[in-house]
């Protein structure tokens, strides 16, 4: 068994993501949101951006559908997936996320405490677009309570 | 065009129009579920809530987090977002009634735009905390004359 203080500042996963004006569109519809921005591409292009964009929780899709899914992640901390919650989670946007961009994640494990009820790791994903440049970070903590 | 948003228009302090959500109901659980890639069978099956411990089906955690998107980006236009965080405080069931609420906690001038920083909650229809957040946009100081 991987001691888990050997995976802290360790690459988690790296995966890369294509964004779809069509899976933006579902994530919209899912959440309930009617901004035409991340359904109208006249409506956005209107309001200066390039085409409709990304709604501010995307992230978590990049990251499921990229292939850095929970099984996996489980799996890579050696998780209880029972006992797995989700305790915080912070975005933070460089620049818009549009259909068409192709975009590189790198998923990092940053510090992994125990609290004594339970088990805190703090993961910071950042992601690139097909230029290189950062256009979003993720830094979410997961708890594992024993 | 949306009229646009200036900095003094959010002053300290303001409370910020809150956002009522329908009831969550499993048909949304799943079509999150399929939007977000999160497959866990916490959100759709009963049973696997009874073994977690639940009592039964809860709500994704990003789909709460996702309504308080809604709502900062009705507060503030998408492409002045640059943080958005949460901490989830409690589990969502099915029935339950989210209404986000917000206010501006702080207004500062920085390289000659407008940042301003807010909070908010998400809580259900009997008032019960499901998550609390923070966000920072910047906003123009003046119009762009559009």
């Amino acid at each position: 068994m991987t001691n888990r203080n050997e995976l802290v500042n360790t690459e988690l996963a790296h995966y890369t993501f294509t964004v779809e004006r069509g899976k933006i569109r579902e994530m919209a519809l899912a959440i309930g949101d009617d901004n035409p921005l991340y359904t109208n591409p006249d409506y956005a292009r209107e309001q200066g951006y390039r085409d409709v964009i990304a709604p501010p929780t995307f992230g978590i899709c990049i990251d499921l559908w990229g292939g850095h899914d929970f099984t996996a992640l489980c799996k890579k901390l050696q998780l209880n997936p029972l006992k797995v919650l989700h305790g915080e989670q912070e975005y933070r946007y460089y620049d818009d996320i549009c259909p068409g961009d192709q975009l590189e994640a790198v998923c990092r494990l940053k510090n992994y405490i125990d609290k004594g009820k339970m088990y805190l790791f703090c993961l910071e994903t950042e992601y690139r677009d097909q230029a290189g440049k950062t256009v979003l970070v993720s830094r979410c903590n997961i708890i594992e309570r024993k | 065009m949306a009229k646009e948003i200036l900095f003094a228009d959010l002053a300290q302090a303001d409370t910020l129009p809150p956002l009522s959500k329908p009831p969550i109901d499993r048909a949304q659980l799943v079509r999150y579920a399929g939007a977000s890639g999160d497959f866990n069978p916490l959100h759709y099956a009963d049973e696997i809530g009874h073994l977690a411990g639940t009592g039964g089906v809860i709500a994704h955690g990003m789909l709460i987090m996702a309504f308080a998107g809604q709502a900062v980006t009705q507060w503030v236009p998408n492409r002045c977002l640059r943080r958005f965080a949460v901490r989830f405080v409690d589990i969502t069931r099915l029935g339950d009634q989210i209404t986000v609420s917000g206010r501006i906690t702080e207004t500062r001038l920085e390289n000659g735009t407008g940042v301003v920083v807010g909070e908010m909650t998400a809580a259900d229809q009997q008032g019960s905390i499901k998550l609390k957040g923070t966000f920072e946009a910047t906003l123009p100081l003046q119009g762009a004359g559009l």
